[in-house]
This record gives structure tokens, C-alpha cells and sequence, in this order.
């Protein structure tokens, strides 16, 4: 296994994943084809060592395993057709939304300011509660 | 409701009675052993008294309808179901069931608050008690090696013990066990009928009944009988105390119960025939006399319209038949001749007298303090609820008849009891046998004579009327029940943190998903950090491998952190021109020459699309980069470590040669990677372009989304009419005169795919290029995206299902040995023809992707462009 393709599958994992976490569709997008490559990438390498193309009595040198190379030519045009709808789907948030920034999902985040709201009420009544007894205390 | 209830308690008598037949089995996890029977009479019996008492509790107009009897009956039937399981299954099942109902008839008066809260606090610890209970079954069948209870042997060891801990703190939960017992007292905001029932005579029974039928299985295990033991004392003495210092009626009673079902656990726990003799006689004589007390409470709370011992006053003469069926259930709990509870409580004196060692030294003192505290309790209930002079006499409703059958029934039994002591001998010890046979010795002695346990009861008596005739006297301050808030606290807690955890997990930031995705994924390879080995790797395969890699890392980077759009798409054009490269190098022409076409038209793509966008990215304004930056690199460090990893250890050799002859031999190709793509593996093809269909189905239909909101007064735009603002006819030409070659070249991949490198895909994928540079000039095409898939996928689903009609297995291809001109004779047959839709259904994946994009992009563009007329114009 050769470290230099180890180098590059790591390389392109790395900016892939940098690129899916940031809140910009077109940029998601591109982490997602560098994944892509990353993964057919290390199909391949996991394969086994290079040789010569995989066409029945070519060559007398060893061919390189071609069963890897079909699984990742299915890899390849599955990706390749998944980017084509990401780039569909980015153009229409860009027509509903007039950018193409992932937004945080609104019922989510109503869900999470329900449940800070219900906190801070029962923070403030057991504040109240706390001056009630201060008051007595003191009366 | 009046007749409905009458009914239902008709209905449950007969069933008690249809059950008067010794071992009965009626299923599969039911058996009714003589245990069993009793608690069957008791749930029965006081069932349908509890049911003609509460008619008259239930004014007619008090609401609740028929749901308080349907809920009773219900809770009646889970009650049966539990007393005659016989497997754990059953068992559970029912014992979670009586939970439910209870919390339902707890909460009969939802509306208000006190009751809910009460209900939802018993729900909570029976619940949680009941899963206890689960986990100590399920580990108590794994070492009896059955779920049947009936058939387990004696059980030790480690395993065991746990078990029989769990089993125990869930028999505890049930039955009011401190430091669980905080959900009874509460409890009582339920209807008194419910109390009376449940509360007392069967449900908090189901814990004891427990400990009994399980002593035998835990018989070796000393953890059980301490545990027990610890329950059962602590609840005792505390519950007894508790009860001194209650002023409502009602509470007194609760607290008192909390205290015999302790001296119930502490009796079976102990293990010793005797004990357990004695345990079961109690069983009886405590049903028989708590659930009339309770009835009584219930009909001065109706009749007074308090609870209250303080305002209770004179009732002794205003409510004659209530007060005498108080006093001798009362002093049948207290344990005085002539009443069932003497003999019983003789009986545990007994039993505590016959142990020896240790075991004596605690229960003889623990027994006889709560028989002391148990008398004073039930001698400042008698004197706070009847007592009084009656010239403050508190005022008295009209008497109800159907309580007073009720109460006077089961206040008659205790006597009964003591008279017919050999027959209640007989009942209690077939079901004593059932836990300890050597309980067939004991019976219930009507008057033992002077011996020591009479000794003792004698004094118990004089100390217990003393100490509670001293407490009568003087006004109690209620305690704070402590645990009680504990509890409620829990489950407040629950619901407070219930929606903060959601908010905190379920975000709905898309980022933050993916990041905790790829941490997950680094999690992962952790372990595999070990199995690294260095052996098998090597630096590089060639100067260009090397080459290639480092260029597209840095090409990836590039794009990474550059800000204009159309550069970050160029550097994934270079990335992608990298991969191919790489491939070239590995020995895959068919993965070089399509990742080559599928980069051009991806690279297309992002062009076509990124024109609805602004040219540069938005300036990035996430706070967290840093925390992105170091997940990038720990994640690609984890992949690194996993293929490495994972080569340190191979399977097996690659089946190269099978797969060579395979190609030869039955696909008759020699480009083996095709072969395996339309032949061998066609299968994992024919799924592949399903998705390509379903994706250019997807992209279609947003595009005419989009085309039909963006339609401008009917007239809809041209495709792809923006994207050469000024007609070029030199591109215009260029493009004329490169389509034809290109369309000669998909047609020489297509074909030589079965031998040499090229095939379906790569054909489909230069075709497609054509069409989008044509779209691009605005050229005319008669391309239909949506005819193409349709042909496409049904000439390959044709070629996928012909050999079933043929009586060949689904998907064989068919070889035969075509001329073609240009090529010579090529062997191939049907697989050339699946190819032919794959290539299709590619090419219309790509038209229709390019027209959506360029639609979508053209109805931004157009907008921005209306808008800006329209503020020039104003």
C-alpha cells in the first residue's frame, strides 16, 4: 500500500470534511465530490498494488485487481449524479431563499426556544419562590 | 352507573367463585396454586364489597360516569392476572398493568392538581420499581434456566443475588417499602373505595406476595432474606411512627399500612416456616381489617365532609354501625381477642420468639416495637375520629345503605375469623405450604394461654393504648412527608430537561449533524490505531503517483479556502483531472477515462448552477473553524489509519484469475472491469441506474418547479438561451463541427468497452458532453431527458428479465458473436444492450441536469435583471 496514495485519501477526507461543516451549499457540495473521490480513492488502493489495465491477455505482467475498479466506476456515477441533484437543489433554495446558506431547520430551533423559555420561567418562579421565604423569614 | 356497577360486581363474584377448584390451570403462564386461591378471594371477595360501597360513595350526581368502574374492574382483572402468573412474562405484564390502572384511579379526580400529581408520583415509582423488578426476573430465569416460577429450583452465586436485590427493591417499590413508600400516603387522593382496594387489602399486597412465592427460589441467597429484612423493619417502624403523627384519618391509615407491609416483608424474608406461617395469616387479617377501616373513613368523609381528627367530633354516637365496625376492625389490627388479627399477630410474636441468634435479636425487638406503635396509632385514630363530647358534635349527613353493607361485611369477617379459626387454619396453611412446605405444622391458636408471646401481647397492648391515648391528647404538627418532594422533583426534572435535551441534540444545524457524524467516524478508527502496520507499505508505486497526489491535495486545499466561486470550481476540475490521473498510473483506463468525462460535465455543472450565485462566497462569519479544522485533520488522519489497517491484513489474495475467466469464459469480454459492470455483477448495475433515473427524475421535477414559477406573461424562456449572452459563431462553429467526432468517439467506446477499455458509461458520458455543449451555444437538440431514461431503463430492465422468461436465472446475458464493421468480430450479445441503456439513461440524466440548472440560473438571473430595470426606471 502505497503512503503517498494513503496521503492523498487523507488530504482529500480532510478538505471534504472542512468543506461539508460549513453552512454554504455550494461549498457542502464540493466537500461532497471530494468525499466522493476519497472513497473510490481507497476502494482502490485497498484493492491491492497497481499493474497493468485489467483487459484479459494484454499483457504478461500482473493486472491490477479489477474488481475494486468496477465497484468504484458504480461509486463514481452514483456520486457523479447525487452532485447533479445537490447543484439542482442549491439552485432552488437559491430561488426560495435568495442565498444558498444551509438555514438552521425552524422547528428545531422553535423546539429549543420553547425549552429555554420554560427554563427561564421556572428559574424565575423559584426566584420568586426564594424572595417569598426571604420575606417571610424576615417579617 | 348505579346498575352497571351492580353488574360488574356481580360479575367478579362469580368468577371468585369459579375458582374455587383446587390447582387449576387455565393457560399456558396461569396456575392457581393455594397461595394463589387466597389472594384470589381477597381480590374478589373485597372487590365486589369495595364495588357495592362505592355506589354509595359516588353520589350520583359526584360525575366520573362509568369510567371509575370500568378502570376498577380493569384494575380487578390485572390484579387476578397477577396473583395467577406463573411465568415472568405474565407476571410483569400484569404487574405494570395493576401500576397503570392505579395511577389511573389515583388520578380518578383529574381535575385537580394535587390528585395528578399524586398519581404521576405513584406511576413513577412503581414503574421504575417495575423495570427493576424486569431487570431481577430476567436475571433470576437465566440462572433457574426457566420462566416458569413454578419450576425453579433453588438459585445461588453472584448472579443470583443480584437478582434477588433487584427482585426485592421491586417488591419494595410495590409495597410501600421505605424509602419508596412516599407514593402511598399520596396515594390516598384517590376515591376511598380505591384506597380501600387497592391501597391496602390487594395492590401493595402484590410486593409481598412476590417475596412469598419467590422465598423458596431464593432460599440460599442470604442477600434476599437482608435485604428483605432491611425493607421491611426500616418501613415498619417508620410507617408506624408516621402514622402517630398524621391528623387525617385517612393518612393514619396509609402510614399504617406502610408499616404492616413491612412487618408482611419482614415475616416472609426471614425464611423460617414459622415466619412464614405467621406472614400469611397477617396477609388475611390485614385485608380484612385495613380495607373496612378505610371504608369507614370513606363514608365520614362523604357523610362530614372532613377527614380531619382535630374537627371530628361525637361521631361515636351519630354514626353507631360505623364506629362499631372501627372499633373491632381496629382492635383486630391492634391484635386483641376475640378478632383474626390476635391470633395473627400472636403468630409473628411466635415466630420471633422461635428464631435464633441474630436473626432474633432484630425481629424480636423490631416486631414488638411495631406492635407497641401499631396499637398506639390505631387507639388515636379510634379516639380522634369517634371521640369527642357531644356537645361540639360535628354535623352528620344521612346514612347510605350500600356502605354500610360493605363495611359491615368486611368488619364482620375478622370475627368471623377468630371463630372459625380452623377453617381459616386450613386456608392460610395451604397457602403457607405453597411457600415453605414446612409451614403444614402452625395454626391460628384462638387463646394460647399464659405463655411468653401472650406475655408480651399483653404488654404491647397496655403500652400501645397508653403511648397512643398520650398522643390523642395532644395537637401533632404534620410532618413534611420527606421523599415525597424528591420524587415529584424527579419527575419535574424529567419534564424540564426533556425539552432542553432535545433542543440540545435535535438543533436542526446541518453542520453541526455532519461534524458529529465524522467525530463518530473517528471515534471509530481509534482502535484500529493498534493494528497499524508498516510492513506492507511502501513510500510510493511511481514518481507520478507521488506527483499526482500531492498536486491534488493542494488543488483541494486551494479550493477549500479560496473565495471566488468559480475558482473553488476550478480547482475541483484539477482534483478531479488528478484522480484520473491516478488511475492511470493504478491500472484502471476505465475509472481514468470516466472520472475524466464525469468531471467535465460536473465542472459544467457547478458553472451552469453557480450563475444564480454571487461570484465570491459570502464572508464567512462561523465561529467554530477551528473546531472544523482539527475534525478535518483527525478525520483524515482516521481514514489514513483505517486503510492501513486494513492492508496489514488481508482476507485473502484478490480473485484475479477467477475474475479473468469469468470475463473470458462467460461474458465473453476481455475488458474484465466491464464484464464484471454488465455481466457478472450486472445486478449492482441495474440498481445504479435505477438511481440515475430516480435522480433525473428528481432534477426535472424541481426544474419545472422552478420554470413555472419563473414564467413571465405565459411566455416560458428558452433554455439555455443565457448562457452565451453574445452568440459567439466561432464557439457556434467549433461546437458544429466537434459534435459529429464526438459522437463517432462515444459510438467506438460503447462498442469497444467489451474488450477494451471504454463502455456504457463512458459512452453515455461523452454523448452527454455533447448535448451540454450544444445547450451551452445554444444550439438546437432534440434530446427529451425524459424519453431517454424511460427507453433507457426499460431496454435494461427487457435485457434483465428476458432470461426468466426463457427459464434462465434473472439478469443472465446471452453471448454471441457479432460483426461489426471498423472492429471486426466481436463476441457479445446482451450485455451490449444493457450497456445501450445504461448509456441512455446517462445522457438523459445529464440533459435534464443541465436544463434544470441553466432553467434555475436563467429565472435568478432574470429577476436580478427586472429588479435593476425597475429601479433604473424609478
Amino acid at each position: 500500500m502505497s503512503v503517498a496514495l494513503l496521503f492523498a485519501i487523507a488530504g482529500l477526507t480532510a478538505v471534504g470534511i472542512y468543506l461539508i461543516t460549513s453552512r454554504n451549499l455550494s461549498r457542502i457540495i464540493l466537500g461532497f465530490v471530494l468525499l466522493g473521490h476519497a472513497a473510490v480513492l481507497g476502494l482502490v488502493t485497498a484493492g491491492g498494488p497497481p499493474g497493468e489495465a485489467p483487459i484479459a491477455g494484454a499483457s504478461d505482467q500482473p493486472i491490477a485487481n479489477p474488481l475494486p475498479q468496477a465497484l468504484a466506476l458504480t461509486a463514481i456515477v452514483i456520486s457523479f449524479g447525487l452532485t447533479l441533484f445537490m447543484l439542482a437543489l442549491a439552485g432552488r433554495q437559491q430561488t426560495l431563499s435568495g442565498s444558498d446558506l444551509v438555514e438552521d431547520d425552524l422547528e428545531d430551533r422553535r423546539l429549543a426556544a420553547r425549552a429555554e423559555r420554560a427554563a427561564a420561567l421556572a428559574d424565575l418562579a423559584e426566584q420568586a419562590e426564594e424572595r417569598d421565604e426571604q420575606h417571610e423569614e424576615s417579617t | 352507573m348505579w346498575a352497571l356497577t351492580q353488574i360488574i360486581a356481580g360479575g367478579t363474584e362469580s368468577t371468585a367463585q369459579l375458582l374455587w377448584v383446587d390447582a387449576l390451570d387455565i393457560g399456558f403462564e396461569f396456575r392457581i396454586d393455594d397461595l394463589a386461591l387466597l389472594m384470589t378471594l381477597l381480590v374478589s371477595g373485597i372487590g365486589t364489597l369495595v364495588f357495592i360501597n362505592a355506589t354509595g360513595y359516588f353520589s350520583a350526581d359526584a360525575g366520573g360516569g362509568t369510567r371509575f368502574p370500568a378502570t376498577l374492574l380493569a384494575f380487578s382483572t390485572s390484579m387476578l392476572g397477577l396473583v395467577w402468573a406463573d411465568s415472568i412474562w405474565t407476571l410483569f405484564i400484569f404487574w405494570e398493568a395493576t401500576s397503570v390502572t392505579s395511577f389511573l384511579l389515583v388520578g380518578h379526580k383529574n381535575t385537580y392538581a394535587d390528585a395528578r400529581n399524586s398519581a404521576r408520583r405513584a406511576l413513577v415509582i412503581t414503574g421504575a420499581g417495575g423495570l427493576v423488578l424486569l431487570a431481577g426476573l430476567l436475571i433470576l430465569a437465566e440462572q433457574a434456566g426457566t420462566s416458569t416460577i413454578s419450576e425453579m429450583g433453588a438459585v445461588s452465586g453472584a448472579a443470583a443475588t443480584t437478582a434477588a436485590v433487584l427482585v426485592m427493591i421491586g417488591a419494595a417499590t410495590k409495597s410501600a417499602q421505605f424509602p419508596f413508600h412516599v407514593w402511598l400516603p399520596g396515594a390516598m387522593a384517590a376515591p376511598t373505595p380505591v384506597s380501600a382496594y387497592l391501597h391496602s387489602a390487594t395492590m401493595v399486597k402484590a410486593g409481598v406476595l412476590l417475596v412469598a412465592i419467590l422465598s423458596p427460589v431464593f432460599t440460599d441467597v442470604a442477600a434476599w432474606k437482608w435485604t428483605g429484612v432491611a425493607f421491611g423493619i426500616a418501613s415498619m417502624l417508620w410507617g408506624a411512627i408516621g402514622a402517630l403523627r398524621q391528623n387525617d384519618a385517612k393518612l393514619i391509615l396509609a402510614w399504617g399500612t406502610v408499616s404492616q407491609l413491612g412487618l408482611l416483608i419482614t415475616l416472609f424474608s426471614l425464611g423460617s416456616a414459622k415466619a412464614n406461617f405467621a406472614g400469611m395469616s397477617l396477609l388475611l387479617a390485614h385485608a380484612v381489617f385495613k380495607a373496612p377501616l378505610f371504608l369507614v373513613v370513606g363514608e365520614v368523609d362523604v357523610r362530614t365532609g372532613t377527614r380531619d381528627i382535630n374537627e371530628l367530633s361525637g361521631l361515636r354516637r351519630s354514626m353507631p354501625i360505623a364506629f362499631g365496625v372501627a372499633v373491632v376492625a381496629g382492635l383486630s389490627m391492634a391484635g386483641v381477642p376475640p378478632l383474626l388479627g390476635f391470633p395473627a399477630k400472636e403468630a409473628a410474636i411466635e415466630a420471633a420468639l422461635g428464631l435464633s441468634g441474630a436473626d432474633r435479636a432484630i425481629a424480636l425487638p423490631t416486631i414488638v416495637g411495631g406492635a407497641v406503635l401499631t396499637v398506639a396509632y390505631t387507639t388515636r385514630f379510634l379516639i380522634g375520629t369517634f371521640g369527642g363530647s357531644g356537645s361540639e358534635a360535628t354535623e352528620v349527613a344521612e346514612r347510605r345503605l350500600p356502605m354500610s353493607i360493605a363495611t359491615v361485611s368486611l368488619g364482620a369477617l375478622s370475627v368471623l375469623g377468630y371463630v372459625f379459626a380452623p377453617a381459616a387454619t386450613s386456608l392460610i396453611r395451604a397457602a403457607a405450604i405453597e411457600s415453605n412446605a414446612k409451614s403444614e405444622v402452625y395454626e391460628l391458636i384462638r387463646w394460647p394461654g399464659l405463655k411468653t408471646a401472650f406475655v408480651i401481647s399483653v404488654i404491647v397492648v397496655v403500652l400501645g393504648a397508653m403511648l397512643g391515648w398520650f398522643v390523642a391528647q395532644r395537637s401533632v404538627r404534620v410532618p413534611d412527608t420527606i421523599g415525597a418532594e424528591n420524587a415529584d422533583g424527579f419527575v419535574d426534572g424529567i419534564l424540564n430537561w426533556a425539552p432542553r435535551i432535545t433542543a440540545a441534540i435535535q438543533h436542526g444545524s446541518l453542520p453541526v449533524y455532519l461534524a458529529t457524524m465524522c467525530l463518530a467516524m473517528v471515534v471509530a478508527t481509534i482502535p484500529l490505531v493498534l493494528d497499524v502496520e508498516t510492513g506492507h507499505l511502501v513510500r510510493w508505486d511511481s514518481a507520478a503517483q507521488l506527483a499526482l497526489s500531492i498536486i491534488m491535495v493542494a488543488a483541494a486545499l486551494a479550493g477549500a479556502f479560496v473565495g471566488s466561486r468559480l475558482g473553488a470550481t476550478l480547482t475541483l476540475g484539477a482534483v478531479g483531472i488528478c484522480m484520473s490521473g491516478l488511475f492511470v498510473v493504478h491500472g484502471a483506463p476505465d475509472l481514468a477515462l470516466t472520472q475524466l468525462v464525469v468531471e467535465t460535465v460536473i465542472v459544467v455543472g457547478f458553472v451552469v448552477g453557480l450563475g444564480a450565485l454571487t461570484a465570491r462566497f459570502p464572508e464567512s462569519t462561523d465561529s467554530w473553524r477551528g473546531i472544523r479544522l482539527v475534525l478535518s485533520l483527525l478525520g483524515g488522519a482516521g481514514v489514513a489509519i483505517a486503510l492501513a489497517s486494513a492492508g496489514a491484513t488481508p482476507a485473502g489474495s484478490p480473485p484475479i484469475d477467477a475474475l479473468t475467466n469469468g470475463a473470458v469464459d462467460v461474458g465473453g469480454g476481455k475488458n474484465i472491469v466491464n464484464v464484471i459492470l454488465t455481466d457478472l455483477r450486472a445486478l449492482d448495475t441495474l440498481g445504479e441506474v435505477v438511481v440515475l433515473a430516480t435522480v433525473t427524475a428528481g432534477v426535472l421535477a424541481l426544474a419545472r418547479v422552478v420554470r413555472e414559477e419563473g414564467r413571465v406573461d405565459g411566455v416560458e424562456p428558452r433554455p439555455g438561451g443565457l448562457m452565451i449572452s453574445t452568440p459567439s459563431p466561432t464557439v457556434e462553429t467549433a461546437i458544429r463541427i466537434a459534435s459529429p467526432f464526438a459522437v463517432v468517439l462515444a459510438a467506438y467506446l460503447f462498442f469497444a468497452g467489451h474488450n477494451n477499455p471504454g463502455g456504457g458509461f463512458a459512452a453515455g458520458l461523452v454523448l452527454g458532453s455533447v448535448v451540454i455543449l450544444r445547450t451551452v451555444a445554444g444550439l438546437p437538440r432534440r434530446t427529451k431527458p425524459r424519453r431517454l431514461v424511460t427507453v433507457g431503463t426499460l431496454i435494461a430492465a427487457i435485457v434483465a428479465l428476458v432470461p426468466i422468461v426463457a427459464g434462465d436465472p434473472f439478469l443472465d446475458m446471452y453471448v454471441a458473436s457479432i460483426d461489426v464493421p471498423v472492429f471486426g468480430k466481436i463476441k457479445s450479445g446482451s450485455a451490449l444492450v444493457f450497456d445501450l441503456g445504461v448509456t441512455l439513461i446517462v445522457v438523459g440524466l445529464i440533459t435534464a441536469s443541465i436544463d434544470g440548472l441553466s432553467a434555475i440560473t436563467e429565472r435568478v438571473v432574470s429577476e436580478a435583471r427586472r429588479t435593476l430595470t425597475s429601479e433604473a426606471a424609478s
